[in-house]
C-alpha cells in the first residue's frame, strides 16, 4: 500500500499499463512529428507550384509537376538506370557478403583481426569511398586502367567514367564495395545463433555440406537475409550521393537515377514542388515493393513483426 | 578423393576466399593513402604510374589546413557528430528499452512505422525542414544538421538498441525489482553496465551516420565556416580539375576517427545482433 501512495493514487494496473509508453513514447512521438509533418508538407508541395526564388507564386498547379515529371525525355533512361543500379548493387553485396560471412563462420588464427579489416568498409562514407573510386577510375591518370594494361586485357586506357554505361557499372561497384560488410555482419550474426545440435544431427544421418546448407542453414537464417534484403534495396534505391560524387550523373545522364536526377535538376533549382514529385513516386515504389516483397517471402510468419 | 586431401583441399579454397576479401578491402585504401603522399607532378605523370611515391611528400595534409580550412571543417564536424550521438544514444536507450521489455498495445504498428521511416526519400524530409529552418533563421546553424541527422539515425539505433537489451536475461532486473528498485533505477543501475558493449556500438553507429553524410550538410549550410568535412572536400571537387593529392589526404583523415572507433567496436556489434536473432 505504502507503494500505491508514492506513486500519486494510481493503481498498479494502471501503471503497468502506461509504463511501456513512458519509455517508447517521446521517442515515437518524436518521430512522428519530425517524419510525420515533413513527410505531408512535401507531399502537398508536390501538387503545388513551389519554386523557392518564386515565394509569391505558390499555388496548386493541377499536377504539373507531375506531368513534368512522367514527361521528361529522361524519364525512361532513368528509370531503367535505377533498376540496373539498384538490384546490380543489391546482388552484388548480396552475394559477396554472404560468402564472407560463411568465411568467417569457422574460428581460425587471427580472426578477430581479419575481421575488423574486412568490415571496414561499413564505416566508411560514401563521398570519400566516391571520391576514391573516381580517382582509381580516372581516365588518364587512374590505377586501374594502368593495372589492366600491365596484366594485357587492354591495350589502352579506358575513359571509364565518360563512357554511357561503363560510368553507372562503376558506381556500383564502388556501391557494392561499401556494403558487403553490411550484410556479412547481419549474415555472420545470424550464423552464429544456429544451434549446433541440429547439424551433429544432420551429420548422423549423413547430410552433405551443401544440403545442410539448404535444409538447415538457409531457413534458419531467413529472417536475417529478408531483412537485410529489403532495408538496403531501400537505402540504395534512395540515396543518390555516390552518383552526384562520382560521375555527376554522367556522361549525359547515363549513370542518373531518379532521385540523383531530382537533386541534380529540381532541388539544385529550388523547385521545391518538382523535387517533391520525384520523392513522392520514390516513396509509392518502395511502399508497393515492400509490400509485395515481404508477403511473398513471407516475413510475417519468419520473422517477430 | 581421401578424407585428408579433402580437408587440405577445402582448407586451401577457404584461404583463397579469405584473401580476396581481404586484398578487395585493403587495395583501395592503399591507393588512398599511397596518393596522399605523393607529389603533385607525380601523381598526374602519365608517363609512369607509381605504385610506392618516388618523393614522400607531406605536402598534401599540410595544404589542407593551411589553405583548405580543414581545421575548421573538423570542428564543424565534431560539434554536429557528437551531440548527435550523445543524444540518438540516450533515446535509443529509452526507446529500445521499451521495445524489448514491454507487450504494448501498438507494439507492431510501433516497429512497422520504424521501417516505414526507412522508406522516406530524405528529401522529402529536407525540404520541409529547409522552409521550416528558413523561418526560424535556423540555416546555417549546428542546429539544422543536429535536427536532421538525429531523427534519421534514430530509428535504425532504436532498434538496434532493443536487439542488444533483448540478449540480457530478464531474470538480472527481476531480482532487482524484488530489492524494491523502481524501474528506473533498474535501468541505470543494473542494467546499463552489462549493456555497456551495446551502448558503445549504437554510439558509434550514429556517429558513423552523421559523420558521413553529405546531402544535407550541402543543403543546410551554406557558408564555408560552417561547413563540415564531407561539404568541405565536395567544395574541392572541380569539374575537370581535381587536385587528387589534397582530395585523397583529406578522405584519408576522414575516415579515420570512424575507422579506428568501428575496428574496437566490431566485435560487439555480431555479437550482439547474434543474441538478437536468438530470440526472434
Amino acid at each position: 500500500m505504502k507503494k500505491k501512495a508514492k506513486h500519486g493514487g494510481m493503481s498498479l494496473k494502471t501503471r503497468r499499463m502506461i509504463q511501456p509508453y513512458f519509455y517508447i513514447g517521446p521517442v515515437l512521438l518524436l518521430l512522428v512529428l519530425m517524419f510525420g509533418y515533413p513527410l505531408i508538407d512535401s507531399i502537398i508541395m508536390s501538387f503545388q507550384s513551389y519554386k523557392l526564388s518564386k515565394p509569391n507564386d505558390i499555388a496548386w498547379n493541377d499536377f504539373q509537376n507531375y506531368v513534368k515529371m512522367f514527361a521528361d525525355k529522361n524519364f525512361l533512361l532513368l528509370v531503367k538506370n535505377s533498376l540496373v543500379y539498384v538490384i546490380a548493387s543489391v546482388a552484388g553485396q548480396f552475394l559477396l557478403g554472404l560468402g564472407l560471412a560463411l568465411a568467417l563462420n569457422t574460428k581460425f588464427k587471427g580472426r578477430g583481426i581479419y575481421q575488423s579489416i574486412v568490415f571496414l568498409p561499413w564505416a566508411f562514407s560514401a563521398f570519400v569511398v566516391g571520391l576514391l573510386f573516381r580517382w582509381s577510375f580516372n581516365g588518364e591518370y587512374g590505377v586501374i586502367n594502368d593495372l589492366l594494361q600491365k596484366l594485357g586485357i587492354i591495350d589502352k586506357g579506358i575513359s571509364w567514367l565518360g563512357t554511357p554505361g561503363l560510368s553507372l557499372a562503376v558506381v556500383t561497384m564502388a556501391m557494392i564495395w561499401i556494403g558487403i560488410p553490411f550484410f556479412a555482419i547481419n549474415i555472420l550474426a545470424a550464423l552464429q545463433s544456429v544451434p549446433a545440435e541440429i547439424y551433429e544431427a544432420a551429420d548422423m544421418d549423413g547430410c552433405g555440406t551443401i544440403r545442410k546448407f539448404f535444409s538447415l542453414t538457409v531457413p534458419y537464417i531467413k529472417p536475417t537475409i529478408i531483412m537485410t534484403l529489403l532495408l538496403r534495396t531501400i537505402w540504395i534505391f534512395n540515396s543518390f550521393d555516390l552518383i552526384v560524387i562520382v560521375t555527376e550523373g554522367g556522361p549525359a545522364n547515363y549513370s542518373q537515377t531518379l532521385p540523383s536526377y531530382m537533386y541534380s535538376q529540381a532541388f539544385s533549382s529550388y523547385d521545391f514542388g518538382l523535387a517533391g514529385a520525384f520523392g513522392v513516386l520514390l516513396m509509392v515504389v518502395l511502399s508497393v515493393y515492400a509490400l509485395i516483397f515481404l508477403k511473398v517471402t513471407q516475413y510475417d510468419k519468419a520473422g517477430d513483426f | 578423393m581421401s578424407r585428408k586431401t579433402k580437408k587440405r583441399l577445402t582448407g586451401a579454397l577457404r584461404f583463397v576466399i579469405l584473401a580476396f576479401y581481404l586484398l578487395l578491402v585493403i587495395l583501395p585504401i592503399y591507393w588512398m593513402v599511397v596518393t596522399s603522399f605523393k607529389t603533385n607532378a607525380e601523381i598526374i605523370n602519365t608517363q609512369a604510374i607509381t605504385y610506392w611515391p618516388k618523393e614522400f611528400t607531406l605536402e598534401n595534409y599540410k595544404g589542407l589546413f593551411q589553405t583548405m580550412h580543414y581545421g575548421t571543417y573538423l570542428k564543424n564536424s565534431l560539434i554536429v557528430t557528437l551531440s548527435t550521438a550523445v543524444v540518438v544514444t540516450f533515446l535509443s536507450i529509452y526507446g529500445g528499452y521499451g521495445m524489448a521489455r514491454f507487450k504494448f498495445k501498438g507494439k507492431t504498428a510501433a516497429l512497422l512505422f520504424f521501417l516505414i521511416t526507412q522508406m522516406i526519400p530524405s528529401i522529402l524530409v529536407i525540404i520541409p525542414l529547409y522552409v521550416m529552418f528558413a523561418k526560424l533563421n535556423l540555416i546555417d546553424t549546428y542546429v539544422s544538421l543536429f535536427v536532421f541527422y538525429t531523427i534519421t539515425n534514430l530509428p535504425f539505433c532504436a532498434i538496434t538498441m532493443r536487439s542488444f537489451f533483448e540478449r540480457i536475461p530478464y531474470a538480472l532486473e527481476e531480482s532487482a525489482f524484488v530489492d524494491g528498485c523502481s524501474r528506473g533505477q533498474t535501468l541505470w543501475k543494473i542494467v546499463m553496465p552489462v549493456m555497456f558493449p551495446g551502448i558503445v556500438a549504437v554510439f558509434v553507429f550514429a556517429f558513423i551516420g552523421a559523420w558521413n553524410e553529405l546531402i544535407a550538410g550541402t543543403i543546410f549550410l551554406n557558408t564555408q565556416k560552417m561547413w563540415t568535412i564531407p561539404i568541405g572536400l565536395k567544395a574541392l571537387v572541380g569539374k575537370y580539375n581535381v587536385d587528387w593529392g589534397s582530395m585523397m589526404a583529406g578522405g584519408v583523415l576522414a575516415l579515420l576517427p570512424t575507422a579506428i572507433m568501428f575496428i574496437f567496436v566490431q566485435k560487439y556489434i555480431v555479437e550482439g545482433l547474434t543474441a538478437g536473432a536468438v530470440k526472434g
